[in-house]
Parts: C-alpha cells; sequence; structure tokens
C-alpha cells in the first residue's frame, strides 16, 4: 500500500444521540479505489462529508506525511484538495460549459487557459455536443457525466462520490464507471458508496461495509480488469 | 361628475406638461425610496441568508420578531424615528430630522423586515446541495453565497419590488420624520396628503396617477417573474 495522501482517523459523529460513527479509519491513496457499502442510514453519506468537510464530526483527527492533526485544525487546507459528489448531481442553472468552468475561476488559471481547459473536459467526457445545452434540461445520468467532469477539470487528489450510479440506467451506469476508471488510472483517490456493486468490479481496491457505526473490510471483487465497454 | 373630470383633465395636463414641482416631487419619491432599498438589500439578504443556512440558537426567535415587524404600521416607525432624532432624543445632535436621510432611514426600517422574510422564503426554497457543491468545488464562502442567491434570483427580485412599491407608498413615515417640506422632504404621498387637504384635487391625483402606473408595472413585473420557469425554483 502506497503512502496515504490523507488518513482520516477516530472519526466519531453522533445525531439526536444516536452514534452513526465509532473510531472510523479511513485511509485514502492516490490511485486507490474504495467501495463503501451499507443500509440506508449506517452513515455511509455522512461519513464522506465528513471527509469533504461539509459535516463535522464530535471527534476526528487527519494524518498528513505522518504528521497528526485535529479535524477541525487541517479540514481548511485539506479539503481544497477534495470533491465530494452528491448522491443526485447538483447543477447551477446555465449551460454544461458554465457548469463544467465553475470551479475554474479559484484557480490561478487565466480566462483563456480555463476555456482551453473546459473545451478538453468536454472532449474528455464526450460532452462537446451539449456544451451549450441548459444542464438542468439533461437527463439524469448525463448530469451524472457533468457532474464527473466538473470534478475532474479541477484535478482534484481525492474523489468522493455518494452512490453515483443511483437513478442510472445501464448504459450510463458504464458509461459512468468508465469515466471513473479513466480518473482513477490518472491517480485520483476515489471513495464511492454504493448499494449496486457489481459495476465496480475491477475499480474498487478496498471494500468495506458500514455496520452499527464501525467499517468491517468486505471481499473485493475483481472480475473486470479492463474498463467496461 | 363633471368636476371630478375636469379635475382628471388637470392632473392629466400637469403630468403632460411636464410641471416642475410636480416632477420635483415624483423625483424625490424615487430617490428616496430607491436609496433606502438600495442600502437595505444586501443587508437583510445577509439576514435571510444566515437565518436559512445558519445553525445557531434564536433562528425560530429572530424570524417571528422579523415576521412581527412587518405589521407595525408606518407612522409607529415614523413616531420612533422622531422621538430618537429630536432635540431631546438621543440621535438629536445629527440634525436629521426633517431630511431625506431621515426619510430614507425611516423607509429602511418599514422595508428590512419585508426583505428579510420574503428573502427567508426565497432562499429556503433552494437546495441545501447547491451551497455543498458550491463549497466542494472550492468556492470561497461569499461566493458560495452569491451562488445560491443566483439560484434563487426571480424570487429575490420579486422580494425587492414588492418592498419597494411597500416604501414608495408610505406615507406616514415621510410625513413624520420628513415634515413634507416643498423641494426637499415632500414626496408623492406626503404632497397627495397635502393638496387634498387644501381641496388643491388636480396635483394629489396626479401623483396618484403615477403611484398607480408604478402599482401596475410592478404588478406586471412580478406577474412576469413568478411566471417565468425558473421563479419556482
Amino acid at each position: 500500500m502506497k503512502e496515504p495522501l490523507f488518513l482520516f482517523r477516530g472519526i466519531n459523529k453522533t445525531f439526536a444521540e444516536s452514534q452513526v460513527l465509532l473510531n472510523v479509519d479511513i485511509s485514502l491513496c492516490q490511485g486507490n479505489c474504495i467501495l463503501l457499502s451499507g443500509k440506508n442510514g449506517t452513515g455511509k453519506s455522512t461519513l464522506l462529508k465528513i471527509i469533504a468537510g461539509l459535516e463535522i464530526p464530535d471527534v476526528a483527527e487527519i494524518v498528513i506525511s505522518g504528521k497528526s492533526e485535529s479535524w477541525k485544525k487541517t479540514i481548511t487546507e485539506v479539503r481544497k484538495a477534495i470533491i465530494y459528489l452528491h448522491q443526485q448531481p447538483l447543477l447551477f442553472s446555465g449551460t454544461v460549459e458554465a457548469n463544467i468552468a465553475y470551479g475554474l475561476r479559484f484557480t490561478s488559471l487565466n480566462i483563456k487557459q480555463r476555456s482551453e481547459s473546459v473545451k478538453t473536459a468536454l472532449a474528455w467526457a464526450g460532452l462537446t455536443k451539449l456544451a451549450k445545452q441548459q444542464a438542468n434540461t439533461l437527463s439524469g445520468g448525463v448530469q451524472q457525466r457533468v457532474a464527473f467532469t466538473r470534478a475532474w477539470i479541477l484535478k482534484p487528489k481525492v474523489l468522493l462520490l455518494d452512490e453515483p450510479m443511483a437513478n442510472m440506467d445501464h448504459e450510463s451506469r458504464i458509461q459512468a464507471c468508465n469515466l471513473l476508471l479513466r480518473m482513477k488510472s490518472a491517480g485520483m483517490s476515489i471513495v464511492i458508496t454504493s448499494h449496486v456493486l457489481q459495476y465496480f468490479d475491477g475499480l474498487a481496491d478496498q471494500h468495506f461495509k458500514l455496520k452499527h457505526g464501525r467499517l468491517e473490510t468486505a471481499k473485493v471483487s475483481k472480475k473486470k480488469e479492463s474498463p467496461a465497454a | 361628475m363633471n368636476g371630478l373630470l375636469t379635475t382628471f383633465q388637470q392632473a392629466l395636463q400637469l403630468l403632460l406638461a411636464g410641471d416642475q414641482e410636480l416632477w420635483t416631487i415624483v423625483f424625490l419619491s424615487f430617490s428616496v425610496s430607491l436609496k433606502a432599498i438600495i442600502i437595505t438589500t444586501p443587508l437583510a439578504l445577509l439576514l435571510a441568508f444566515a437565518l436559512t443556512h445558519g445553525k445557531f440558537a434564536g433562528i425560530r426567535i429572530i424570524l417571528t420578531f422579523i415576521n412581527s415587524l412587518q405589521a407595525v404600521p408606518t407612522v409607529v416607525i415614523g413616531l420612533f424615528l422622531y422621538v430618537l432624532l429630536s432635540r431631546q432624543g438621543p440621535f438629536g445632535d445629527l440634525r436629521l430630522l426633517f431630511t431625506q436621510t431621515a426619510m430614507v432611514v425611516g423607509q429602511m426600517l418599514l422595508c428590512f423586515p419585508i426583505l428579510v422574510a420574503l428573502g427567508y422564503a426565497a432562499i429556503k426554497t433552494v437546495d441545501r446541495r447547491v451551497w455543498e457543491t458550491a463549497r466542494t468545488l472550492g468556492a470561497p464562502v461569499w461566493f458560495s453565497m452569491l451562488t445560491v442567491l443566483y439560484e434563487v434570483r426571480f424570487g429575490l427580485v420579486a422580494a425587492v419590488l414588492t418592498s419597494f412599491g411597500r416604501v414608495i407608498s408610505e406615507v406616514g413615515i415621510s410625513m413624520m420624520v420628513g415634515g413634507n417640506i416643498m423641494g426637499y422632504t415632500r414626496n408623492i404621498t406626503t404632497a397627495i396628503a397635502l393638496e387634498t387637504s387644501k381641496g388643491e384635487f388636480a396635483q394629489g391625483i396626479a401623483l396618484g396617477l403615477v403611484l398607480l402606473t408604478l402599482a401596475f408595472l410592478l404588478s406586471v413585473l412580478l406577474s412576469y417573474l413568478q411566471g417565468s420557469k425558473e421563479f419556482s425554483r
């Protein structure tokens, strides 16, 4: 196992006196894909949101390059390298192009470089023809691809996907898996929560089940080694 | 009946002939009310945003208080401000009583709770994921806030238009803290009250027509926004 980019240690979270996460440790490594499964309400989304800095844990630590700091102290810096995608992709009002370009304005790229990046990203995801379409008028599967591309263009170190295959047909799922495989090949660390496990054969390196607030190691299927066709 | 028609004709003549006194009053009304709206809107939207997205104690109490303030009559706001700004009042030294600034402040007090309440109702409809998505894509807090507000822009414009309609048509505050001084603090509503008390209906009706036209235009604009697809977001 490679040196982790970030090691989230001892994550605890309570909602209304119910312990959702209990001393959860999760290590995020470059080019590694973690599949998280578990019943509804077991805290999968909460865990991802804590990693993304969108939910505050009761207690947690982040270890970077062997140095441990509290979650609260480190998360502002760490979250810059992490992107979280919701179960239902949320696209802003505006065109596909505008959505993909959204995060680039917070980078050091100038307008010309941003425009070039958007063109490359649109081509990468096969969305060039849809660039000028209003994002909210697209089908669920295409919206998810736009959301992936909007994340990919920012080259995050870690990508967190909350039930990315929900509300997608078979073809859209295969397309989404292909995009994820390419992201992983590019060195992105990916964490996926899903009930639909078969699509991640060959993509996931580790599989954990979240049960009673704790992560349990589950069997990883390696049936497919190449991107789904 | 003939008298009413004649007065109405005179009112139209005043408007169309570009009567300086009348148009000065109209200009002053718009100037004061626009200033009040422009200053208040960012503050009110900031509070509305904090109330929808913030996690702090007392949100319900603040909302109840804001809703109660909407029902306060304009003369009471005028009286409250009069006491504060009068020579014996805590802000008497500022010498703001019977000035346009006092009218602006009074109208700000009037439209603030309306803007907060309508802004809150509009922002509340925005999916929480908009904020989370903006933040996770690297947007700073202020830009994420603008993103959320942009998603509900038609609702917010409607809130601003409604508030503008309310402040430009109020009479109590302008009369009490403005003093109805010709060319300085006389606006449409105080002028109508004065002209009517003098039995000079033509100018009053002319000014009333301006307000009615404005009300009509605002209603048309609001209907357009409410009918637009994105208003429902």
